[in-house]
């Protein structure tokens, strides 16, 4: 009697276990279906991700891997679009890219699929196998779900299409000068030019080297050719006696630092986008991208384009300015302040090691509202939740607070004064920054993108 | 146009130190420290590898004549071993001292202690890479020679287990972390390291191989291998580390660990660790005694300069250093520095404390310098200190080189009972406008009665590395730790105590902390002497043995009582 009632129970008890194991395993979280501009913003996010966990990356290098992966999404879908036009022959050197077979069939969301995981590999070559299998898993993924119900050869044709613009696109990306630039991110052999007001490498610092980043960044091709021919902007002359302009300049940065309350204190860590920690400032402009198509439920197309703007613009913003950062050679605030104004001056955020004059910060976030204000328009809401949850900085004891714009352009501005806040700019390396940036990113917003 | 300006520049650098700096080469006819290193024989200067750090450098006796020697790394350039010849001339014996090896590797830091107990002191020496340039990512194992007692040393980098190690290595320290007199050892580690052979290197080995690293912690298994303990002994913190230094903060007789690391306002900040001898662990406590600087700190001087019977620590920065002032059990450190004096704009390195002067307080040398390869000229301090506040007298002194200057140690070249300094210099990589390098700095302004204490370890370390000696003279109460190496930048002090005495004619006392816990006095001795004071055999008396043995005591008995228990 015992040993029955023993055994019904442990029956009961392996047939439980067997229905539970069952009804677990339906109810793994199974991922749900993303539209086709969903998916886009998927792999934004995904390129976001890889962006600030792949060591060594660069504002630089960033900016240029936004500019080829947005591009990429681009040149992916246009053709499922009568109205769009490829940039194939607008670009710099880009004679042509991939067209489709018009007698075959394509479907767009798997062409995408497959262009952008192609091209995030090939990008960062140099991240972790952790990273390729988060690209590997979305591409799956995705895949999975549109090639549901499609004949075989049309998800074929897709994704070797999607596969011929990815790899057209990254050959041509290096020739462009940034091809692997992450490792050359410090030139050793550099000799610093010296006179009064260059560039010091910083005391204070972000980085532990005393080189200047991707000094012949400069000299890199820009994706839209007008770029290249941009006016030089115009400097101050250097100048130590207090009233001066230049001094003026400096001595602004030392006064706002005394005064600094706490929302302009939380302005400053919030757009520091340190590389180290965060997907960089570029990778911040790809973010907002991301919010405006999140928000604004914009077709596949628009997506496409804006990413394909705002990276092409931010990446052309940050060659022209680290030709110009290089030409220049200028001081930060934390060289010349202790010299001149008071000795035991250092500023609220650490500087980065490269030349001040213009602003990268302010040159790509101004490009960026630019491109953005084009697809989104120019009244567009939105609130930054970029660094959300973050641990507190404690030696600054600041705290990540999330903000709200009304429009693309008040973020560019705060993003601009954020680093005056921070000590690490004057005010004319924020303003030439932010005026560079509308040029550059109205000769990408000038190319013929649509009828 | 461009030479024009560069042209420019120097001149009018070369013109300022004209005017600041050569006028004051000894007018008053004062007594200052005195740039011995040409007639002494000492020709060295650091080569930076590829702008990053070093160098430094290790007194030691290698040949136990009662002459204290130097080994200075070189980094790009050779390292060199200047035996002293005791009539205030050095010569490099490098090239037949079987060292030869270290040449093939970027070296950094050194110290020196016995780490097989047969008398005679070895050489560690840090590394970052080797110089033949093959390394695509800067690592290497550092170097263990152990001194063959006839000035030879030999390669024991493999047979201590220590070859797999690769890391890009800072400061070394040795300690005796579990007092077994066999001295273990700490070193600093800057980039993340690595164990065994890199296979293929892809570009995301390359782009990683910048991160934060784990230091390394180790062992001394009875003078025969080491072996890293760095996280089972609760040392689990990554960063850019400089190194640290074995001291005992808490005074509660062994060696607790402070740890300097670059960047810690970005990365990983310093750390204090408490040994908690007897049990195999450190307890980080570094947010209670507010030692979590987060600064650039380069390298911490240790000494008690105001004398209250706590060690205080002076840790170097870039821009200014910190005055760190224990306070006792239990309570967090002050920084002091701008209130008393030590607070100067610079880029410092080593720093050391030693009372230069005799006059019975602990005065603090800094040794500054530039980061390669911009340069611009900045001349070491020199603090007097004028009862517990400091005056900065370099310049007066003439100890204010203007080199590059990293690594400085203390020794008494001469013998003649006071600190002479070694400041090790770089090159400098850009046009400089005077000459950097490396600089021996002999004491002429000592003026008082002196006591040299020299350790001899039986059961403790041989040289007395982790000791503590206490002098009373005079109705004050002067302690000193003898330096494992790290008390300064990537270097290593002698292993001789000093005291200035001032015109004390007696020293009532001088008492020896053994690391272990031993206890040596000595009564009414001479000034103006060298002793060495060999250890004691004493009752190995322990508490813990006593609680363990009471325990097993108590057991027992509780055992035999049940059993006698009728059934």
């Amino acid at each position: 009697m015992f040993r029955k009632r023993y055994y019904r129970h442990l029956i009961i008890l392996l047939v439980g276990i067997t229905f539970f194991a069952i009804i677990g395993c339906e109810n793994q979280p199974k991922p749900a279906p993303l539209k086709p501009n969903e998916v886009a913003i998927a792999w934004a996010k995904l390129t976001l991700f890889i962006t600030q966990h792949t060591p060594s990356n660069s504002p630089t290098f960033a900016s240029r891997a936004f500019g080829y992966i947005g591009l990429t999404m681009y040149e992916s879908v246009v053709h499922g679009y009568e109205d769009y036009h490829s940039l194939e022959g607008q670009l710099n050197e880009l004679e042509s890219l991939p067209k489709p077979d018009t007698e075959k069939q394509y479907d767009w969301v798997l062409s995408l699929n497959a262009a952008q995981a192609s091209i995030l590999r090939d990008i960062y070559i140099q991240t972790s196998e952790e990273n390729v299998l988060k690209i590997d898993s979305l591409e799956r993924r995705i895949y999975e779900q549109y090639s549901k119900n499609l004949k075989e050869d049309m998800v074929t044709n897709s994704i070797s299409f999607g596969k011929e613009v990815a790899q057209a696109i990254f050959e041509w990306s290096k020739t462009d000068g940034g091809h692997r630039g992450y490792l050359h991110n410090f030139d050793k052999e550099i000799i610093h030019p010296d006179f009064p007001g260059s560039w010091k490498p910083p005391l204070f610092a972000q980085s532990f080297s005393h080189h200047p980043l991707h000094p012949h960044w400069g000299e890199n091709r820009t994706f839209v050719s007008a770029n290249a021919e941009v006016e030089d902007p115009e400097f101050l002359p250097y100048d130590t006696v207090p009233g001066s302009p230049y001094y003026k300049q400096f001595e602004a940065v030392y006064k706002k630092e005394r005064e600094l309350t706490r929302a302009e204190k939380e302005s400053a860590i919030w757009w520091g986008d340190d590389p180290d920690v965060s997907f960089t400032p570029p990778g911040h402009s790809y973010y907002i991208a991301t919010l405006a198509a999140e928000s604004s439920g914009a077709d596949l197309i628009t997506v496409a384009k804006a990413y394909a703007q705002t990276g092409i613009s931010v990446a052309d913003a940050f060659i022209e300015c680290w030709k110009w950062k290089y030409a220049f050679f200028t001081e930060r605030p934390n060289t010349f302040v202790p010299k001149y104004i008071d000795e035991e001056w250092e500023s609220f955020w650490p500087d980065p090691p490269f030349p001040a004059f213009p602003s990268g910060h302010a040159i790509q976030a101004a490009a960026a509202a630019t491109a953005l204000e084009d697809n989104y328009g120019t009244n567009f809401k939105f609130t930054d939740r970029a660094h959300e949850g973050r641990e507190r900085d404690k030696v600054r004891d600041t705290d990540f607070t999330i903000r709200s714009f009304d429009s693309f352009w008040e973020a560019a501005q705060e993003t601009a004064d954020s680093r005056f806040y921070g000590g690490i700019h004057t005010p004319i390396d924020n303003e030439v920054g932010l005026a560079k940036g509308v040029e550059i990113a109205t000769n990408v917003n000038n190319l013929k993108w649509k009828n | 146009m461009e030479k024009l300006r560069i042209h420019l520049v120097l001149t009018l650098r070369i013109l300022i130190l004209c005017i600041f700096v050569f006028p004051y080469a000894n007018t008053k006819g004062q007594n200052v420290f005195k740039d011995v290193t040409d007639s002494a024989g000492i020709d060295h200067k650091y080569k930076v590898y590829e702008g990053t750090f070093g160098g430094g450098a290790t007194v030691f006796d290698l040949n136990n004549d009662g002459y204290e020697d130097v080994f200075i790394t070189g980094g790009m350039n050779s390292d060199a071993l200047y035996l002293n010849l005791g009539n205030g001339k050095f010569k490099d014996i490098y090239a037949s001292s079987g060292l030869g090896k270290s040449n093939l590797y970027v070296t950094q830091g050194a110290a020196s202690a016995d780490v097989n107990r047969d008398g005679f002191r070895d050489l560690f020496i840090t590394t970052i890479t080797t110089t033949d340039g093959s390394n695509k990512i800067p690592r290497a194992e550092n170097l263990l020679f152990l001194n063959n007692g006839d000035s030879t040393f030999r390669d024991a980098t493999k047979d201590y287990g220590l070859d797999d190690l690769n890391s890009f290595s800072t400061g070394i320290s040795f300690g005796d972390i579990n007092a077994d007199g066999f001295p273990d050892v700490f070193i600093g580690n800057y980039f993340q390291e690595f164990k065994g052979k890199l296979g293929i290197i892809k570009d995301a080995t390359i782009v990683s191989a910048n991160q934060t690293a784990k230091s390394y912690l180790l062992l001394n298994k009875n003078g025969e291998k080491f072996e890293d303990v760095y996280e089972s002994y609760g040392l689990g913190h990554k960063g850019f580390g400089f190194g640290g230094v074995f001291t005992d903060f808490d005074n509660d007789q062994d060696q607790d660990l402070l740890v300097n690391q670059d960047f810690g306002y970005k990365a990983v900040p310093n750390f204090l660790y408490e040994n908690e001898y007897p049990w195999p662990s450190f307890r980080d406590a570094s947010a209670e005694t507010g030692m979590d600087l987060t600064i650039n700190a380069m390298g911490s001087a240790v000494g008690d300069y105001n004398g209250d019977g706590w060690m205080d620590y002076y840790v170097t920065n870039i821009k200014f250093n910190w005055l760190m002032e224990n306070q006792g059990k239990g309570k967090p450190f002050v920084d002091r520095a701008k209130e008393l004096g030590t607070y100067n704009l610079a880029i410092s390195w080593g720093a050391n404390f030693a009372d230069f002067d005799h006059d019975m307080d602990l005065d603090l040398f800094v040794s500054n310098g530039d980061l390669n390869p911009n340069c611009t000229p900045m001349g070491n301090f020199y603090f007097e200190n004028q009862e517990n506040k400091f005056v900065e007298r370099g310049r007066e002194l003439e100890v204010n080189d203007y080199g590059i200057g990293r690594g400085s140690v203390l020794f008494d070249m001469d013998n003649d009972g006071d600190q002479d300094l070694l400041v090790v210099n770089q090159i400098p990589i850009l046009d400089y406008p005077i000459e950097s390098a490396t600089k021996l700095f002999r004491n002429d302004i000592s003026n008082g009665n002196w006591l040299k204490v020299a350790l001899k370890g039986m059961s403790s370390e041989t040289s007395g590395i982790g000791s503590r000696v206490t002098v009373i003279a005079n109705s004050k109460k002067l302690i000193r730790e003898i330096d494992g190496g790290g008390s300064s930048h990537l270097s290593q002090n002698s292993v001789i105590s000093h005291f200035g005495l001032g015109n004390s004619t007696k020293v009532d006392s001088i008492i020896v902390d053994w690391t272990g816990g031993n206890r040596q006095i000595l009564l009414n001795q001479n000034v103006n002497q060298s002793l060495t004071i060999t250890e004691t055999e004493q009752s190995s008396f322990k508490w813990y043995v006593a609680i363990f043995i009471s325990i097993v005591a108590l057991m027992a008995r509780y055992i035999l009582v049940k059993r006698k228990k009728p059934l």
